[in-house]
C-alpha cells in the first residue's frame, strides 16, 4: 500500500477565491512528499472529539510544494461540511489523512490533454503542474468566466489553453467538451491516436467527454466523485458501477468499483456509463 | 496507582483487552494495519463473509445524518473460498484475535458457512449477523422473531466447534426476547446492536437518497439506543454480552462495560478516526487507574 497519513496539521492559509470557492493551504511535508496528482485527502471538519458532522470530507489534492512542504485544496461550499470548513483560520489545526486514492497515470509518448469544468479543475492544476515542459492541452469550462478557476495558473504551465464558457463570457461560447471535439477534429488519425485525455468535473461532462474519446479513439481517463464515509477502503460506501465483463462462471459481472480505492482516477471505459 | 487488569474473559474465548474492531468498518484489517497497531487490540471481527461473492448495494451506498451515518453496503464480500485463501493467512500473523462475521440468506448457507471455517486455522470465534433477509420465509430478517434467530443459532452451533456469538439486531419490539433463544439455542454470546433501519429523502430530486431505499444508521446518534438494550440483554439473559453502537470516545466505552458488556467493539468510528479503538483503549485504562478499578468486572454497575 502506498503511504498515507493521518495527521493533525496547521492551515497557513484559507481564503475565498471566488463566490462560493476557497483555497486552503495546509502544511504536510509527508503528503506533500509523496501525493501524486489525482489523489485525495479527507479532512475532519470538527476539533478533536467532536463527530458533528461526523464523518470527513474527501478534497482533491489541488497542488503541493515539495520545498515547503505544503499542500493546497481548492474547494467549493456546497453544504454544511465545506460551509465549517471555510471558517477556519490560518493557524487553526486540522486533521488530515493522505494522500488517498489511485491518481492519473500519465503514458509515455503521449500528449497529455487535459479536461477540467467547474472544480474539477482542482486536481488538474497539479497534474498540469506535475508535466509542465510537455507538449499539450488545456480545456478548462465553466458557467461564466469569473468562475473559470486558476486559470493564470494553468497559463502559466506554458500548455496551450481552451476556454469555453456556456453564456459565451471567454472563450467558445458552450461546453468545454465542444472545445475537445474540435480541437480532435483539426487533427489527423495519427495525432489523435497520440492523445491522452485526463479529465475531471461532473458526471454529465465527464460522460460527454468519453464519449468523444471514444470517437477519436484517443485513450482517457476520469476522476470520478461519491458519497464517502471513510475515504481508506473500509466501508466500501463509495461505490460506483464497473463496465460489464465477462465473470467467471458466465453472466455478466456485476460488480463495483470504489472511488476511494481503486479510483478516484479510473480509465473511462471501466466504469459503466449508462448505470452511473 | 493499581495495576489495571483489562482482560476480558468471555469464558469460551479470552480477550487481552475488550476492545474489538465491529465487522463491516475495518474491512480484513490489512486495510488499516497502517494506521492503528492491530497487535494492540482484542480482536478484529471482519467483514461478513457469505458463501458466495456478494457485489453489494447500486449507490449511493452512505449518507451522513445528524452525528450518524446511513449505510445500505449490501454486505458486499469477498466470499468464503477467497477470505480463506486471500485474507485469512495475513490475518493469522497478528496476536489480536480474529473473529469471522457470517451471513447468509437461508439456514443451510449459515450451516454450510460455519462448517467450513470451523476447518480453519487462526479463527477465534464465529460471529453469526442474524439482520439478513430470510429468503425463504418472505424475506423477513432472521433476527426479528426469537424461532428464527433461535434456529439459524442452533444450525450453526450444530456445523462447528468454534464459539458463536450472535449479533443481534435492534429493530425489533422485544430485543432480550431474541437474546434468550439465541441463548436457549447454544449461543456462547450475543453482540448488539446492529444498525437501526433508517432512510433519508432527496427532496430536490424526490427521490430516496440510498440506492437501496433503506439503510442502517449507526455512529453517536445510536449510542443512547444501544447503551440501553446492552442494559437490559445484560439483565436477561447469562452468557456474555459484547456491545456496540456508536462508541467513539472512551468515555462511552466505560458507560457500555458499566451498562454490562464484558467486551465493546468500535465500528463508525473508526470510519472517521482510524486509530479510534486504541485511543479509546488507553481512555478505558487510565479511568480504570484513576477510579482504582482493578478490572473489567469490578467497572459493571447494576
Amino acid at each position: 500500500m502506498p503511504a498515507r497519513y493521518d495527521q493533525t496539521q496547521t492551515i497557513i492559509q484559507n481564503c475565498q477565491t471566488g463566490p462560493d470557492t476557497f483555497l486552503m493551504r495546509v502544511d504536510g511535508p509527508e503528503m506533500a512528499q509523496n501525493a501524486r496528482p489525482g489523489q485525495f485527502a479527507m479532512l475532519k471538519i470538527g476539533a478533536e472529539e467532536n463527530y458533528d458532522p461526523l464523518l470527513r470530507r474527501p478534497l482533491s489534492i489541488h497542488r503541493t510544494s515539495k520545498e515547503k512542504g505544503t499542500v493546497d485544496f481548492l474547494y467549493k461550499v456546497t453544504g454544511r461540511g465545506t460551509k465549517l470548513l471555510a471558517k477556519k483560520k490560518a493557524g487553526e489545526r486540522i486533521k488530515i489523512l493522505g494522500p488517498l486514492g489511485r491518481g492519473f497515470r500519465i503514458m509515455d509518448d503521449t500528449v497529455p490533454v487535459l479536461v477540467g469544468g467547474g472544480l474539477g479543475v482542482a486536481p488538474l492544476l497539479f497534474l498540469a503542474e506535475e508535466i509542465s515542459g510537455r507538449k499539450g492541452v488545456i480545456c478548462l469550462g465553466a458557467v461564466t468566466r469569473n468562475q473559470l478557476l486558476e486559470i493564470d495558473k494553468f497559463r502559466e504551465t506554458g500548455m496551450e489553453i481552451l476556454v469555453a464558457t456556456e453564456d459565451g463570457s471567454l472563450g467558445l461560447h458552450g461546453f468545454v467538451t465542444e472545445v475537445l471535439d474540435r480541437m480532435f477534429a483539426g487533427l489527423d488519425h495519427a495525432s489523435r491516436q497520440r492523445i491522452q485525455v485526463l479529465s475531471c468535473g461532473p458526471t454529465p461532462m465527464l460522460k460527454a467527454v468519453k464519449r468523444v474519446c471514444d470517437h477519436y479513439g484517443a485513450n482517457c481517463q476520469v476522476s470520478l466523485e461519491a458519497f464517502m464515509a471513510c475515504g481508506s477502503g473500509l466501508c466500501l460506501g463509495c461505490a460506483v458501477p464497473a463496465a460489464p465483463r465477462p465473470s467467471r462462471k458466465g453472466g455478466e459481472g456485476t460488480d463495483f468499483l470504489h472511488v476511494c480505492k481503486e479510483g478516484p482516477v479510473f480509465q473511462a471505459d471501466q466504469i459503466d456509463w449508462e448505470r452511473i | 496507582m493499581i495495576m489495571v487488569d483489562l482482560t476480558a474473559d468471555l469464558g469460551f474465548l479470552k480477550l487481552k483487552n475488550p476492545v474489538m474492531l465491529a465487522s463491516g468498518t475495518c474491512g480484513y484489517g490489512a486495510e488499516l494495519a497502517d494506521l492503528i497497531d492491530l497487535n494492540r487490540i482484542g480482536a478484529i471481527v471482519v467483514k461478513g463473509i457469505s458463501l458466495e461473492p456478494r457485489p453489494g448495494n447500486p449507490p449511493p451506498r452512505v449518507f451522513e445524518t445528524p452525528c450518524g451515518l446511513l449505510n445500505a453496503i449490501g454486505l458486499e464480500n469477498v466470499g468464503v473460498e477467497k477470505f480463506t485463501e486471500t485474507r485469512l493467512p495475513w490475518l493469522r500473523n497478528l496476536s489480536c484475535l480474529t473473529i469471522v462475521n457470517i451471513l447468509g440468506n437461508t439456514i443451510d448457507d449459515y450451516r454450510e458457512m460455519a462448517s467450513r471455517l470451523s476447518h480453519q486455522q487462526g479463527i477465534a470465534a464465529l460471529e453469526v449477523n442474524i439482520s439478513c433477509p430470510n429468503v425463504k420465509e418472505g424475506g423477513v430478517a432472521f433476527g426479528t422473531s426469537p424461532e428464527a434467530a433461535a434456529r439459524v443459532t442452533m444450525a450453526v452451533r450444530e456445523s462447528t466447534n468454534l464459539p458463536v456469538i450472535v449479533k443481534l439486531s435492534p429493530n425489533v419490539t422485544d430485543i432480550c426476547a431474541i437474546a434468550r433463544a439465541v441463548e436457549d439455542a447454544g449461543a456462547h454470546a450475543v453482540s448488539l446492536i446492529n444498525t437501526l433501519l433508517g432512510m433519508a429523502i432527496d427532496i430536490e430530486r424526490g427521490r430516496p437518497v440510498l440506492g437501496n431505499v433503506f439503510g442502517g444508521l449507526s455512529g453517536p446518534a445510536i449510542k443512547p439506543v444501544a447503551l440501553r438494550m446492552v442494559w437490559q440483554v445484560s439483565r436477561a439473559v447469562t452468557i456474555p454480552v459484547i456491545g456496540i453502537g456508536g462508541i467513539t470516545k472512551w468515555q462511552d466505552a466505560v458507560e457500555f462495560l458499566m451498562a454490562g458488556a464484558s467486551a465493546i467493539q468500535i465500528g463508525t468510528a473508526t470510519l472517521v478516526e482510524p486509530d479510534s479503538a486504541e485511543k479509546i483503549l488507553q481512555g478505558i485504562e487510565k479511568f480504570m487507574e484513576r477510579k482504582e478499578i482493578p478490572d473489567l468486572a469490578a467497572l459493571r454497575i447494576g
